[in-house]
């Protein structure tokens, strides 16, 4: 071969070693969320968002993911799904046709994550769900699919139990019961308080645009019950609250909605507040939070200028997942490598939430994650966590595996 | 149950003098200009907005705000008169028709970029309460249902008592006749969208004050609006405030008694069962 051949071929060869080097040394990933931007489910789906990209932005500074050689900066492209199904569709068929994303977070709203989910087992894509409560998101044995958040019913029986050993017996609930979730964690207290001779003797419902709830509590009143139990997004919730206090209705106040101090008091007053118990996943309450809890609430005030969400984290979470599954599998192009691999790993250490594995794992074999569940009430102003709710989530874990 | 049933229709009452006010907004200018103006509750709900933005934003207290949004409101439809809707008065009804959808698209995103998406409540600081037997009322509700009887009351004497309200009544009859009669007839559509718009706000500020503002708000509220014209009678003032109240206390009543699933569709329901026995509404005039 002639020597300046054999020179170009030495400097070609060098130039495509570089190149690749280079191309393994860092890569741009891109992950997508689908959440609600905008509507009523936004209180969840924007601080979710806010999580995602916050998490996003701490691991690029952090120096990205390390998978095998190479090393990925992430990208977040969010679209609004507006907690509507057919939107969340066309949300999730834009990042994976047109953007070609791999990976999808955020899903805060179960009507919305349940169309995503009808299809999603069919994509080589892995979807991460958040505050998403619905069960039976779980119960399909979607293979790329994961949850962070407990289903709702998982929280409704410690609910009930709670409810039960405070012993009040008849109780009115008032609710976004026409939700497959909200009514799944009203049916699983229901099954606790009958263990000790209570009843539910009212389903009263609220849609998520009623901001009137007089008539229903008016009604319940007059059944005079000894609780009312209120489930439902926090905006109609805390109508609920402050509407009761109004009718002078002076019993105690449960609910299930995951709302902070700041969504509430734009409704109520801390006065018509007090003394409601909000009985829920544990999530973010800075009392009970770990460490990871408290510098997630500073970092996000801080780059956001408002509180997080109780839920938001669950979203954050999801981004530390991922990450620990890719840097498992050494690959991010290996969707259906990263989705099996995040169903072994551990919990990882830069999580928010407090987290009950399951033999080990942060997901059981469902996809689905455990949170602790926590009974916070009202007091002077803020949520204060008064005591962890007892739950067995290996238990449930094996109770999903047998749904359908 | 007899205090229920006075509970449910105190509950009723304040809901129902919204409904008044957004119904005698648009029954004004359907029956004297023909138009189904659908943007009326957006643009009650940035009425509402403003409120909010002065009181919370600017620190006006609750009583200086409301004027100001009021004069806004009456500005407002002089402008949504003169913009959107004058250029189409003469075409075919459907060219209306479509400005106002595209009108309340327009009110709707504005409100969005303007205020967010957040939910907000009109800051009032009336929060007592006010017992008698068995029944309880909040003064806020009590003051709503004040200010919804004065507007009503103010309204009614305008139109009834005034040179400016002959003229409404008189174009709304036969616009040919009140031409020849001298009646200015290019200002009477102003008049009627500034009076109307003033009245939306009103409504805007007390469904801010006592429930909440929030993107879609207005949208249900004009349904309820028209849902209220219909019931009353097209065109007719008294009509719109007996539609209105009966509207009201029929959700709460239908909630407290039968079933708060089937609030809305209940109430929808006794529109037309009454329909059916009087097509013309309850107060409106048979063809």
């Amino acid at each position: 071969m002639p020597k300046h051949l054999l020179k170009f071929a030495g400097t070609a060869l060098a130039l495509i070693l570089a190149a690749g080097t280079a191309s393994a040394a860092e890569k741009k990933l891109t992950i997508g969320v689908a959440d609600a931007l905008t509507g009523g489910g936004a209180v969840y789906g924007l601080p979710q968002a806010n999580a995602v990209k916050m998490a996003a932005e701490e691991i690029n500074a952090a120096g990205g993911i390390k998978a095998g050689a190479d090393t990925y900066k992430l990208d977040v492209i969010a679209y609004d799904d507006k907690a509507n199904p057919t939107e969340a569709t066309n949300a999730v068929r834009k990042l994976i046709d047109r953007d070609g994303v791999k990976y999808i977070l955020g899903f805060c709203c179960s009507g919305s994550t349940s169309a995503v989910a009808s299809f999603i087992g069919n994509e080589k894509a892995v979807m991460l769900v958040g505050n998403a409560a619905e069960r039976s998101i779980t119960t399909k044995k979607i293979p790329n699919l994961v949850r962070t958040r407990p289903p709702a019913d998982y929280t409704g029986a410690a609910a009930g139990t709670f409810i039960a050993r405070k012993g009040q017996k008849r109780i009115a609930v008032l609710g976004a019961l026409d939700v497959g979730f909200y009514a799944q964690y009203v049916d699983s207290v229901e099954r606790e308080i009958k263990k000790v001779g209570g009843e539910i003797i009212a389903r009263e419902v609220f849609s998520l645009k009623d901001r009137d709830m007089s008539p229903q509590l008016t009604k319940i009143r007059g059944l005079n019950p000894d609780a009312i139990l209120v489930v439902g997004y926090v905006e109609p919730a805390a109508f609920v609250y402050r509407q009761a206090v109004e009718l002078g209705m002076n019993i105690p106040r449960y609910g299930f909605t995951s709302g902070s101090e700041e969504q509430f008091l734009r409704v109520t007053t801390s006065e018509q507040m007090e003394g409601v118990w909000d009985l829920r996943p544990t999530e973010l309450t800075l009392e009970s939070a770990s460490k990871n809890g408290v510098a997630y609430h500073a970092n996000y005030t801080k780059k956001y200028n408002a509180s997080p969400s109780p839920s938001s984290p669950y979203a954050y979470d999801q981004v530390y997942a991922l990450k620990a599954a890719i840097e498992t599998v050494g690959k991010a192009e290996d969707t259906d490598a990263v989705a099996k691999a995040l169903r072994t790993i551990p919990v990882p250490a830069q999580v928010v939430m407090q987290y009950q594995p399951v033999d080990g794992k942060m997901f059981d074999a469902n996809g689905q994650g455990y949170t602790s569940n926590g009974a916070f009430q009202w007091q002077k102003g803020k949520w204060v966590f008064v005591e962890e709710l007892p739950s067995d989530s290996k238990a449930y874990s094996q109770f999903l595996s047998t749904l359908q | 149950m007899l205090i229920e049933i006075l509970q449910q229709t105190i509950n009723g009452l304040a809901i129902g003098g919204v409904y008044v006010l957004i119904a005698l907004g648009l029954t004004t200018v359907f029956g004297i200009l023909g138009i189904a103006h659908f943007a009326h509750g957006s643009i009650s709900m940035s009425g509402g907005y403003l409120t909010y933005f002065l009181v919370t934003g600017q620190g006006l207290p609750v009583l200086a705000a409301i004027p100001i949004a009021l004069a806004v409101g009456v500005l407002l439809g002089l402008l949504v008169e003169m913009l959107a809707y004058r250029p189409v008065r003469h075409a075919n009804h459907i060219n209306a028709f479509i400005v106002a959808l595209g009108l309340t698209m327009m009110v709707e995103g504005l409100n969005l970029q303007l205020f967010g998406h957040e939910q907000v409540v009109i800051p009032t600081g009336l929060g007592r309460i006010i017992r008698l037997g068995g029944i309880t009322m909040p003064e806020l509700r009590l003051y709503v249902i004040l200010a919804a009887i004065v507007l009503v009351a103010a309204m009614m004497i305008f139109v009834e008592r005034t040179k400016t309200g002959q003229a409404i009544r008189a174009v709304a009859e036969n616009r040919d006749a009140a031409i020849l009669m001298g009646v200015n007839v290019q200002m009477i559509p102003l008049i009627v969208f500034g009076m109307s718009t003033a009245l939306g706000v009103a409504a805007g500020i007390m469904v801010g004050a006592l429930f909440a503002i929030a993107p879609g708000i207005g949208e249900g509220l004009v349904v309820k609006g028209f849902a209220v014209l219909i019931l009353g009678g097209l065109g007719s003032f008294p009509g719109a405030i007996l539609g209105g109240t009966v509207l009201g206390i029929t959700e709460s009543i239908a909630a407290g008694f039968i079933s708060s699933a089937y609030k809305d569709v209940i109430a929808f329901v006794v529109m037309i069962l009454v329909l059916l026995i009087r097509p013309q509404g309850l107060l409106g005039r048979a063809p």
